[in-house]
């Protein structure tokens, strides 16, 4: 569903990526981890063309994403995407924010895009909140949102940066629930994320990534027995050692 | 102090003032106002694209005309346009260009360029993720700028635009260098015809100011109310 082959990145001189490559199985959950600054979440951000790469290639279903013909806006479209900061836009309605997109991109009519939305809204467990902006709601209910917005779409899969990173502690889990419950209905996702609990519960496969390259790329049950990497052990030691 | 003064004579021009001057004043203002915020928007987006040459005209555009007194472009205008128009149209004489489209003209493009600094600081203080949200559901560059970034751009930025209307709304009144009668110039007609330029002038003045401050003290109204939630 996702092929990463060989990406490599520079930001001026400085190189955030270097040969990355990986695949992401159709119905697969592969989940990044790696310290800040190793380049997970610009990984992430390059699978749907938002972050330029140098070298390399993505393809997405067999589109490749860094071919100057392909048509972003229309692959795009087709792949989930949720943002460390949820991203859902301040001057809108919940269900403004939910039918935009279906209306704009897809063509939908608006009562087709309204019924979608609604019900991954009730999806999410939100459907009182409807009316309310943005402003209103919690962190925990603002990326509900978020993810209600991706699904949309009826994306192929879903790319997750840091979903719960922003949250305060009560409100992790609301979020982490519907990812897994999304998981095991069998969604294609791409998650960064340090939640381990969320990688053990539902992962195919654990990347670990540090200093901009892939480390580790690992079973779930290989990765948190026994790592191969030294880097990727320490890592692990430390946040799970407490 | 007033004993010389004759205020007979605001009484007598009033009507003239108002319906012939402040009308064509309001007229040019909102219409240049309009223009403005249209061209200057079209200017922030090039300053801000990625695409050096755009970026680099939309600049060099911005900072030259902010670099000239208003009164020298009201009059450069004035007297080129019609030949300028001629050259465009290949005529041989020089069109034919009325004092209201000629200043219209000036002040759409002169006022974009203060306008487009505005826009450029609203562009620029939405968070680059909402762009990336916006790109990320599928919407292209116009989409995501005309349904996510601008929206929000305009209301973070209406207290500054509106600000920048009041001085337009002022510098309106510089096309009096044109003997157009505006407000300023149909007073100073009144007032040389019946030898009552302090009257007059103090009357423009005071309109001017209760105009002014009444928009500022609605401005200062409307910012504490329309800030966005986040």
């Amino acid at each position: 569903m996702i092929k990463i082959s060989g990406v490599s990145k520079w930001y001026g001189s400085f190189q955030v990526l270097t040969e990355c490559s990986t695949e992401v199985a159709k119905g697969e959950v592969v989940v990044v981890c790696g310290p800040s600054g190793s380049g997970k979440s610009t990984l992430i951000k390059c699978v749907n063309g938002l972050e330029p790469f140098q070298a390399g290639d993505i393809a997405v279903d067999g589109i490749s994403v860094g071919d100057p013909k392909t048509d972003l806006p229309k692959l795009r479209a087709r792949i989930g995407m949720v943002f460390q900061n949820f991203e859902l836009f301040p001057h809108m309605t919940v269900t403004q924010n939910l039918t935009l997109a279906q209306i704009k991109v897809l063509g939908r009519s608006r009562d087709e895009a309204l019924a979608k939305g609604l019900a991954l809204l009730d999806r999410v467990g939100l459907k009182a909140h409807a009316d309310k902006f943005p402003g209103n709601l919690s962190g925990g209910q603002q990326q509900r949102v978020a993810i209600a917005r991706a699904l949309c779409m009826d994306p192929i899969a879903m790319l997750f940066d840091e979903p719960t990173s922003a949250l305060d502690p009560e409100m992790i889990n609301e979020v982490l629930d519907v990812m897994v419950q999304l998981a095991q209905e069998g969604m294609t996702m791409m998650v960064v994320t340090h939640e381990m609990g969320f990688a053990r519960r539902v992962a195919d496969r654990v990347i670990f990534m540090d200093g901009g390259r892939i480390v580790e790329d690992a079973l779930k049950e290989e990765f948190f027995g026994t790592p191969r990497s030294e880097r990727a052990q320490l890592f692990l030691s430390k946040i799970l050692g407490h | 102090m007033f004993a010389n003064f004759d205020f007979d004579v605001i009484e007598r021009s009033w009507r003239y003032l108002f319906v012939t001057g402040m009308a064509f004043t309001l007229r040019l203002t909102l219409f240049a106002m309009a223009g403005g915020i249209v061209f200057g928007t079209l200017l922030a987006m090039m300053r801000l694209s990625s695409i050096k040459p755009l970026a680099w005209v939309a600049g060099t555009y911005v900072n030259t005309l902010r670099s000239v007194p208003l009164v020298l472009v009201i009059f450069w205008f004035y007297f080129l346009v019609p030949y300028i128009g001629a050259w465009v149209l290949r005529s041989d004489t020089p069109i034919q260009v009325g004092a209201f489209a000629s200043s219209l003209l000036t002040f759409v493009m002169f006022e974009a360029c203060y306008y487009c600094e505005i826009m450029r600081a609203g562009i620029q203080s939405i968070p680059r993720g909402q762009v990336s949200a916006g790109y990320a559901l599928g919407l292209t560059y116009w989409q995501s700028m005309a349904l996510v970034v601008l929206p929000q751009a305009f209301r973070n930025m209406l207290p500054v635009l509106l600000t920048q209307t009041i001085v337009l709304f002022q510098d309106v009144s510089l096309v009096y260098v044109l003997s157009i009668t505006d407000f300023v110039g149909a007073a100073s007609k009144v007032a040389e015809r019946d030898g009552r330029l302090v009257e007059m002038y103090s009357f423009v003045a005071v309109i001017y100011f209760a105009a002014c401050f009444a928009l500022s003290q609605f401005v200062r109204r409307l910012q504490a109310r329309i800030a966005v939630v986040r």
